[in-house]
Formats: C-alpha cells, structure tokens, sequence
C-alpha cells in the first residue's frame, strides 16, 4: 500500500477532489500529507483537480524533490521534468519550453509565480536569469505540457509553469544556507517567519549570490559572472475559516555578465561582444480568498511586476499590472467556474544601434472572461468538461479559446483522458512593433547572378529583420490524450498530442533585386569602385509573415516505482517532432524541423536515518539545438549531523564533461558558453 | 445517486482531514495516566456525521497497538472519562458550551471554533489558504496529564495563555 497512499498524496496535492466514498478509507494519514490538502472540492485559483484526474499533461515538482535534488534554482529544478525541454545557454542564461523548441527570447510556455504572470509583453519570454524564489520555500511546481490556454490566457500555448510557495504559518523559524563551489563563489539564504497574533504568520527572506564565469567559450571568453541580491516578504491573514489572504512582494537586483552578438558597423556583420546587465525585478500580488460554502469559493488577486533592464544594445521598462476575479462552485454534478480579468502593461523601451523601435505602443491592455463546466456523466465513471476563454488584446483584437475534454475512469485507479482545445499566442511587441539590424547577407547568396568578382559576390549587405503589425495572432488546435495507473508499488503516466498551428510567423526574404540592377549596371561599365559603394547602400528585409504552418506531435511517459517508503525511483521517456509547412521564400522565425527524444531516471534513496542520496540523469537527444547530444548526471548527497544541521555535496552535470546544449546561434544576440560539471557544497540550519 | 454522494462528499473531505489529524494527535500524544489494561483508543464526538465519517477513515488503523474506537457520546450523559480525544464540532459547540466542567483528566479536547481554547480545549483547528492548521496550548494539554511530541508542536501554532 505504501505507493498508492503516496501516489494518492502526491496526485491530490493539485487541488485534492475526493469524490469516491472508498478513498476516504484509503487517505493518506501522514501529517505532511495531511496539511496539503485542500479541504475544498473547488480550489479558488481556477480549476484544477487531483492530478491523478487531471485531463492534461501535468506534471508535480514537490518539495521533496526541490530539496533533496539540491538545485540551486527554479530553472535548475525545472531540468527534472520530463517532457520540458531545459537548455542552459551559459551560467546565467536559459532557453525552456515544452512540445517545441526552446528559445531565449521566445517561448509559448506561461510561467507563473502563485498564479501571478511573468510574462513580458515586448519578447514573450521569461527572464529566467532573474527569477527569485526561494527554493526552501516552494510548496510544489506544478507543470502541465500542452494547452493551458483556457484557465491561463494567450500566451500558454505550450504549457503552464506554476511556482506555488508555502503559506507562511508553513515557514515559521529561520532558515539559514551557504553554498559554495566550483564555480559559485557564495550563495546564502537567511529567512525567518513567525506569527502575528492568532490570525496571520509571516516570513522574511535576502538571498544574495556571487557566481563565476564559466571556463569556456565560443569564440569569445566567457563573461557569464554574477551577482545577485534578493530580499523579499509574505504575509497570510487567516481572520476565520471563511476567509484568507495574503499579500508577498520580492526585490531581485542583479548585474550579469554576458556575452553576445550585433551589427554595429559598416561590415554589416554579427560581432561578439562582452557586456552586463544591471536588471531590477519587483513583483507584489495580494489574494483574498473566501469560501462561501464547503461547495463553492471565490478569489480576487491583484499583481504587480516591475522590470527594468540595462544593458548596451536594450534598455527596457515593463510593469504590469493584474486583477483577476474567479468563482468556482458545485451544484449537484456540475461544477462550474466562471471568472475575469484585466491585465494594464506599461512599456518602455529605448531605441539603440541595434534594435529599432517602430514605436506606437507605451502601453498594452488586455481584458476577458472565462468559463468552464464539468459534469459528471456517469457515476465516479465518466466526466465531460467544456469551457471557453474570450478575451481582448490592444494587438490583435479579440480571440477566444474553447476546449473540451473527457475523463473516463474505467477502474478506481486508472483514468483515461482526451482533450481537443485551440489556442492562441499573441505576437510579442518585438514580432508586431520592432525592428533590428541582424547578420547581414552576401550578395551571392540573395542576387539572381554572380559576377565573378569576388569583393561583390562576397559582400555583405546590411540585413534588417522587421516586426509588422500584419502579424497575426498563432493559432493552435491540440488533441491530446492520457493514460494513468497507480498501483500498489508503481504508477504509470502517459500522454500524447497532436497540434497543429496556423498562421505562424515566419521571415519572408525581400532581396529587393532591382536595387542590384544599377550595380550590375556599373561593373558592366568597369566601375567596380563605384558598385561597391551602392552595394554600401542597399539592404534586404527578413519581413515577419505570418503565413506557416506547424505541427508538433509526440508524446510523454513516466513510470514511478516505490517498493519501500525509503526508495522512490522514476522513468520519464518523451519524443517531439517539429515541423514547419512552408510558404516559398520563407524560412522559419525561430527553431526548425526536428526531432528530440529525452530519457529520465531519478532515484531517491533514505538510509541510515540521517542520509539522502538523489540521483538524476537525463540523456538529451535532439537536432533542435546545433548541438551534440549529451548525457547528465547529477548526484546530490544530504546529510543531517545534527537535528538542525545539514550538509550537503551535489555534482552536477557528472559525466556530460564539458558540452554545450544550446548552439542556435541564427538566434539574434544570442552567444551561448559550454556547461561545465561543477560540484557545490551546502550547510543548512534550520531552527 | 451520484449527486448524492459527490455533495456529501464536499462536506466528509474537511472531516475525513481532521479525523486524519486526530490520529496524529493519538499517535505523537503520550497520556501519562493512561491505564496499561486499556483495550481500545476512543475518540468520541457529539456529532454524529463526523463519528461516521471518522470510522471510514480510520478503520482499521491502531495507536499504541490499540484498536480506534470511534465512539457517539451525548455530553451531558455520557461518561467523557472514557474518551482519550473528545472533538467538538461547530455543530454540536452549543451543547459543549452548556457543559459545567469542562475540565477532563485524560482527555484531549479539540475544537473547530473561534476561541475554542480560551473555552477550555486543548487544540483548535483552523482553516488557512482552504487547508487545515492547528493551534495548541501545551500548557492546557500538561494540565490534563497529556504531552505532545514537539514533532506535532512545531507544525501547529502554540497558545500561551
């Protein structure tokens, strides 16, 4: 029994929904598991279920394994998830995505701190680097592949990434670390939480880290140090049962190294440059939670996030702010969820040699609503749920996005789900708004005839890349499907999609030919001087079109096997392919067809009282990245000497030596460094 | 029937928890006077939909080696005496309220209320974030002749009075 009682625990920990009389004999009464369930059937911040009985592709990080792993950060932990596609570019820089192909500056994937959105409107990325959140303070990461569109917006296409943290009555004390290690210089967390009379708790937390560079380079050395301080707040007010709230803000300041790419000059080509970053990043949400019967609640959050950014080729401003409203109820067998939203995103964004701004945009709203029922078609057997999204963005107007899935539950413990859902991804500002010199093109390369003379056919003209608001929303279509067993010692997850997406941006080559024609012109005539210098004037256009189509498919499998309490081991096997439908003369904005498999195995071993051995290994193999595939392994070792000591070694990327994972160096300004192995050493204390 | 169930079901998830707590109070609890002759480890409550719901999930679990009794008592009439854990619903606070003595040797007294402490329980369960937490006075539970291992203590909220 010990598996399905901790299978049960960790599938419930989204949102537990016990409906069948027999799982109430069958709960988990462990009293950890006991304080992460939710004792409501509806969870206020949206509509989940438990996991076991989720209709999608999700995947639960815990706690446990946040820890005992040993990463160092919420993209480091995110490495073990099986299906995400987790390429580190250099010590600070980070390409995630999942069912794609994972890029710097773009991505479909929605990441979310406590529901509160990170998203930035002009790249629609994340800036990974300067994420802060306390790992010792993460509750669980909650990851679904695939559409996530309905319940979260426009711009989870791909997936969701949702870092819940702790309530702060979970988080009274201090904790207290330093890591140092091969390539960290110091990395120390203090946090410390109490009470506030009888009905709220605290916590407080600083983080500061000062890290090196890595040891090796493309081209250029590596410049990837940093530096980074943290300090950050929650506060959760509980007045009575009915109602709850909390209120956490965060400050991360950081100055990063790095390398990367631009055209600054006449040669019209890419060069490497060494330069920092200086970046601030605030965030404050509050929630107010309110259960209005054990069948129904509600939930009001308002955000805020501040990001500004300097650096030699951008200098960036952007707040958002967010109000979202939702209830969520059961009447009999239905349940329904219903909610709003609003979304304010002020923008500033200093023009430079390299990118040019076509202005027209300091600010950016968005609003909509969303709704979702799910009836219960037959008893405990079979669920039908069907909801839909509409809302309206300053850039492409309104777009809706409706699903509906069926959850089939031929046995207590197998589930079979099928979900058909559309999708949108609005364009980022940089697709619709900007445009910036890339690396230019040679002549032979775009003119209709060579001439033989080597300074024209090889002279590269000035190359620019266009954002146009012609640019159209992306457009997805998903079916999905899913297989779950949990058995006494294993479980087994398995997950496939087909999506097809319209109207994706691709790059239309303008080579402008008549503008060769006064060239051709004057080398007939034997000036060749004088065709030169008009070479020095002419330029070609990558304009964005939103004309191709793509299709992703594959699909994800994971297998967890628990004999003893003391040993957990896990088998994650996913397969993506990547392939675009082109018009003629277009080529892809970003990644191109491919293929990549991923393999993973974790192991999780308790003995002698005091010692914790995690082990995590991950065979990548893709032509997605311009890279070798590679396998790593990271190993951590925990041992607690004393009641509130610990100490621990992690090694990480074991046997993967030297590599690099990402080499898509079309990308513009990206310049990525190899990954080193490194070893780290940790002293907790907890109090 | 199904509608049945699933609505029933939304009401028993919060006691199904809070019987799952009750047992760990059991199992990290240390009655001193406890008797070695005991049979049994009683939980008893008033309400009569929260001893069903409790013999569903506890059925078949021990604490000490001791089988759980889940036992229905009237407050006024029954012998609280032998109860090793008497909890007080929201429901049943009214009758508990009414009671003279309120003070019981060997007995953990759980409530679900406001100031249910300063009422004369030991613990008070309160919901946070849609989970369950718990406040505790250890001086309360001492008086009573009960200690509670810091295991519990460090995840509850302590009460001073």
């Amino acid at each position: 029994m010990k598996l399905s009682q901790k299978c049960l625990y960790l599938f419930m920990l989204i949102s537990p929904y016990v409906a069948a009389e027999e799982s109430l004999s069958n709960l988990d009464l462990d009293l950890d598991s006991l304080m992460a369930m939710d004792v409501q059937v509806t969870s206020a911040m949206k509509r989940t279920q438990s996991a076991f009985e989720t209709a999608s592709s999700i995947y639960v990080l815990t706690k446990e394994q946040i820890t005992r792993s040993g990463v160092t950060s919420v993209p480091e932990a995110l490495k073990m998830v099986p299906g995400l596609a987790v390429r580190q570019l250099d010590n600070n820089q980070w390409a995630i995505s999942s069912r794609g192909v994972a890029s710097r500056f773009s991505s479909k994937l929605l990441v979310m701190i406590d529901g509160q959105s990170l998203y930035t409107p002009e790249f629609a990325a994340v800036y990974w680097e300067t994420l802060n959140v306390p790992l010792y303070d993460i509750e669980r990461i909650e990851i679904i592949r695939g559409q996530g569109g309905l319940l979260w917006g426009s711009n989870a296409t791909n997936g969701v990434i949702n870092i819940i943290t702790k309530n702060s009555i979970d988080t009274r004390g201090v904790h207290a670390d330093v890591s140092s290690g091969s390539q960290l210089n110091i990395d120390t967390n203090l946090r410390y939480g109490s009470d506030i009379g009888n009905n709220g708790s605290f916590r407080v937390y600083g983080h500061a880290k000062d890290a090196q560079a890595s040891d090796k380079g493309r081209r250029i050395a590596p410049a990837d140090f940093s530096e980074q301080q943290s300090a950050g707040a929650r506060f959760d007010f509980t007045p009575n049962d009915q109602w709850s709230g909390l209120i956490q803000a965060d400050v991360t300041q950081s100055t990063l190294g790095q390398n990367y790419n631009g055209v600054v000059d006449s040669s019209n080509r890419n060069i490497s440059f060494v330069g920092t970053v200086d970046r601030t990043d605030s965030r404050i949400m509050a929630r107010l939670e309110n259960r209005i019967s054990p069948f129904a609640n509600q939930m009001l959050q308002t955000s805020w996030l501040k990001q500004s950014g300097n650096q030699t080729h951008i200098q960036e401003k952007f707040e958002s702010f967010d109000l979202d409203y939702q209830i969520n109820f059961l009447y009999q067998d239905l349940q329904f969820d219903w909610g709003l939203n609003y979304r304010y995103n002020s923008i500033s964004f200093a023009q430079s040699t390299f990118i040019q701004s076509g202005g027209g945009f300091d600010n950016l709203e968005q609003y909509g609503t969303l709704a979702q029922i799910q009836y219960n078609l037959l008893a405990d057997k079979l669920d039908f749920i069907m909801g839909v999204k509409v809302d309206h963005n300053d850039l492409t107007g309104w777009e809706s996005q409706p699903l509906a899935k069926l959850v089939w539950k031929p046995h207590n413990n197998q589930v079979v789900w099928l979900s058909a859902s559309k999708s949108v991804m609005v364009p980022s500002l940089l697709l619709f708004n900007d445009k910036f010199i890339i690396d230019g093109l040679r002549v032979e390369e775009v003119s209709p005839i060579t001439t033989g003379i080597a300074e024209i056919d090889q002279y590269y003209i000035r190359t620019y890349l266009n954002g146009n608001n012609d640019v159209k929303s992306e457009k997805s279509v998903s079916y999905e499907m899913g297989y779950r067993l949990s058995d006494a010692t294993w479980a087994l997850d398995l997950s496939l999609y087909h999506t097809d997406t319209d109207d994706v941006a691709v790059l239309e080559i303008d080579a402008n030919v008549d503008q060769f024609i006064p060239v051709f012109a004057m080398l007939q005539a034997g000036q060749i001087d004088s065709a030169l210098q008009t070479l020095t004037t002419t330029s070609i256009n990558f304009d964005l079109v939103s004309n191709a189509q793509l299709t992703t498919e594959g699909g994800d499998i994971i297998l967890t096997w628990q004999p003893f309490d003391s040993f957990s081991a896990e088998l994650g096997y996913s397969y993506n392919t990547f392939k675009y439908d082109l018009v003629d003369n277009t080529f892809p904005a970003f990644g191109f067809d491919s293929t990549s498999r991923q393999l993973f195995t974790k192991a999780d071993i308790h003995f002698l009282e005091q010692h914790n051995i995690f082990a995590s290994l991950r065979v990548e193999n893709s032509d997605a990245y311009g890279t070798e595939n590679y396998t790593a392994l990271d190993l951590t070792w925990n041992w607690t000497f004393h009641p509130n000591w610990s100490f621990a070694i992690m090694g990480k990327n074991l046997f993967a030596g030297s590599h690099l994972e990402y080499g898509n160096y079309g990308e513009t300004y990206t310049r990525p460094n190899y990954i080193d192995e490194t070893v780290t050493f940790k002293i907790t204390a907890k109090f | 029937m199904l509608i049945i169930s699933q609505s029933a079901s939304a009401i028993e998830k919060e006691y199904a928890l809070k019987a799952g707590f009750l047992f760990n109070f059991a199992r990290y609890g240390e009655w001193n006077n406890h008797s070695n002759t005991a049979t049994s480890f009683t939980l008893c409550s008033p309400d009569s939909s929260f001893i069903n719901t409790s013999r569903t999930v506890l059925s078949g679990r021990k604490v000490n080696k001791l089988p759980i009794k889940n036992i229905e008592v009237i407050l006024t009439e029954s012998d609280l005496t032998l109860c090793d854990i008497l909890f007080i619903t929201a429901d049943t606070l009214e009758s508990w309220q009414q009671l003279n003595d309120k003070h019981l040797s060997d007995v953990m007294i759980v409530g679900e209320t406001d100031n249910f402490i300063q009422q004369g329980g030991h613990i008070r369960f309160f919901l946070s974030g849609g989970k369950i937490r718990f406040e505790v006075s250890p001086d309360r539970l001492t008086l009573s002749g009960i200690t509670m291992s810091s295991k519990v203590l460090r995840l509850g909220r302590v009460v001073n009075d």
